[in-house]
């Protein structure tokens, strides 16, 4: 500190001596605020106020303090505040570790407070009692750590454990969807596809593992449709086409009666995945929030996906043509948000697409 | 010597200390070590012709035991939000913390952090959360205290882009 931020007080005010004596050995200081925004130092200083008070050594010292410190700098607009509005009580900057010329940092707190109508600041090396403090949270914070590493490798074996489910169940429904023509490889993406969707909303977890085995059951109920509609090769007449949209009815029907989470999703989007936006798709003419998240995101999905691959009645289309049309369809079609959601993910869905390619499209 | 004030803020163990530490003091530790209440770390660095004063603001980590006082970014350029990539929940608490932030104070300028990027196969935030916050315009920063990876970058970037808007 330089000598232009202090001065000798013309009387001074200084603590009695035994008063001084007991703060100092607080390793506290006292000022009191002036009318200039200087402040009076009451107490003789320790040590631990060197960075701070400079080449001042005792008590009866005007001097300033802007400038002294980053953090009081930061406290002294607050607390200049509260004397102003003349409030009872005291306000506490909290600890902050201010640098020293010796090394280690020291912990200090600051009050300021009013008492007959003047303005203190208290200025306090906490010492032990903050090298306590950080004991006692570190010790909270390295078991909450704890904690979260075996909730971690909890996790990690129920996927294990997971993983060889869905194993299972993709193989069974890649054989049901061989029926209709669709391809393994389309039924693994779009429970990628929707998991990632899911992912990029922040789900928790396990309610994306669920996504990603439920939302590939979508079709199911197609098992329940005769072939000479599923595999017919020209357009569905009104009562075939009638007869096709039972699919999602018969999906909910198998996939209905069960307490397991998975089973009630892929009810959901089982049923809900040709609902539209607008309240004109099937079964339920269901619109907007109405309709069951994950079959929004699953119609979603459906659509880009069946678009951009070959089927047996058309060629694949470029993903420019598809992302287009699918746009037309955002808030018609599709929930708009989670179209838009689908769109900033685009890359994470085009390295599904590449790692999933299809195999070949059994008829 | 302009001066610019950055706050470092984020849940508890994301490496904020150890960021600041590796680029101030180019120094880092393995032993996790709390923080309690601030820090302020300063740093001399040019940014083109321009000498700057980096104050960082390395404030308390985020959780049951100790809140963000919102005051804290009075006077900031800007801050960085820490998020430790292995860990997702740390990126919603970030996440809460900025509305918190732009609640009480209005927007200000910031960057997401996400830190521990020599520890990326065991990463809990996922490519598809990334996009979606890149596309909704956040700016994303990536690096590791371990390693040094980016963290120079991520404060001088963060600076440089600070001053811009200052100077806009």
């Amino acid at each position: 500190m330089t000598s232009g931020r202090t001065g000798r007080a013309a009387s001074p005010l200084a603590a009695p001596p035994d008063l001084g004596r007991v703060l100092s050995g607080l390793d506290m200081i006292v000022l009191k605020r002036e009318l200039d925004d200087s402040f009076l130092l009451l107490t003789d200083p320790t040590a631990s106020f060197a960075e701070i008070l400079g080449t001042v050594r005792a008590a009866g010292v005007r001097l300033s303090l802007r400038g002294a410190s980053d953090y009081l700098d930061h406290f002294l607009f607050d607390a200049a505040e509260f004397w102003l509005r003349g409030e009872p009580g005291r306000i506490r900057s909290g600890p902050w570790l201010e640098a020293q010329r010796d090394g280690e940092p020291r912990a200090l707190e600051a009050q300021a407070l009013r008492h007959n109508n003047e303005a203190f600041l208290i200025i306090e090396h906490l010492g032990a009692a903050y090298d306590a403090q950080v004991r006692v949270l570190q010790s909270a914070r390295d078991h909450l750590l704890k904690e979260e590493a075996l909730e971690r490798e909890v996790l990690r074996r129920t996927q294990s454990i997971r993983l060889r489910e869905e194993e299972i169940a993709m193989r069974l429904l890649a054989a049901a969807a061989t029926r209709d023509g669709e391809t393994g490889s389309h039924v693994r993406r779009i429970g990628l596809y929707a998991a990632a969707i899911a992912e990029a909303l922040g789900w928790e977890t396990g309610r994306i593992a669920d996504l990603r085995v439920a939302a590939p059951m979508h079709d199911v109920g197609k098992i329940g449709i005769p072939d000479a509609i599923l595999r017919k090769p020209g357009a569905l007449s009104e009562e075939e086409f009638r007869i096709m949209q039972d699919h999602t009815v018969i999906g909910a029907r198998m996939l209905g009666n069960s307490e397991i989470p998975l089973l009630c999703l892929a009810r959901e989007i089982a049923l809900g995945h040709h609902e539209k936006w607008n309240g004109r798709g099937y079964p339920q003419r269901l619109a907007g929030e109405e309709i069951p998240v994950a079959a929004r995101i699953v119609t979603i999905v459906d659509v880009y996906d069946a678009m951009v691959h070959r089927r047996v009645y058309k060629p694949p289309i470029p993903e420019p043509e598809v992302l287009a049309a699918m746009a037309q369809g955002a808030g018609r079609d599709f929930d708009p948000h989670l179209f838009d959601v689908f769109l900033g993910i685009l890359p994470t869905i085009r390295a599904i697409r590449d790692d999933h390619l299809d195999e070949a499209v059994v008829i | 010597m302009i001066h610019l004030k950055l706050c470092m803020v984020g849940a508890f163990s994301v490496g904020k200390s150890s960021l600041v530490q590796r680029y101030v003091q180019s120094m880092f530790s393995e032993k996790y070590h709390t923080t309690v209440g601030v820090k302020i770390d300063k740093k001399d660095i040019a940014l083109g012709a321009t000498p700057v004063r980096l104050l960082i603001w390395d404030l308390a980590g985020e959780d049951h035991f100790s809140a963000l006082r919102p005051t804290f970014m009075r006077g900031a350029a800007g801050y960085l939000l820490v998020a430790d990539g292995t860990r997702a929940h740390t990126l919603d608490a970030a996440l809460d913390l900025n509305r918190q932030i732009e609640a009480s104070q209005g927007p200000l300028p910031f960057a997401l952090v996400l830190n521990k990027e020599d520890l990326i196969d065991q990463w809990e935030i996922t490519p598809p959360r990334i996009e979606m916050l890149e596309r909704r315009g956040v700016k994303l920063l990536r690096g590791s205290a371990k390693s040094g990876a980016g963290v120079q970058a991520m404060f001088e970037h963060f600076a440089s882009h600070s001053l811009k808007e200052r100077a806009s």
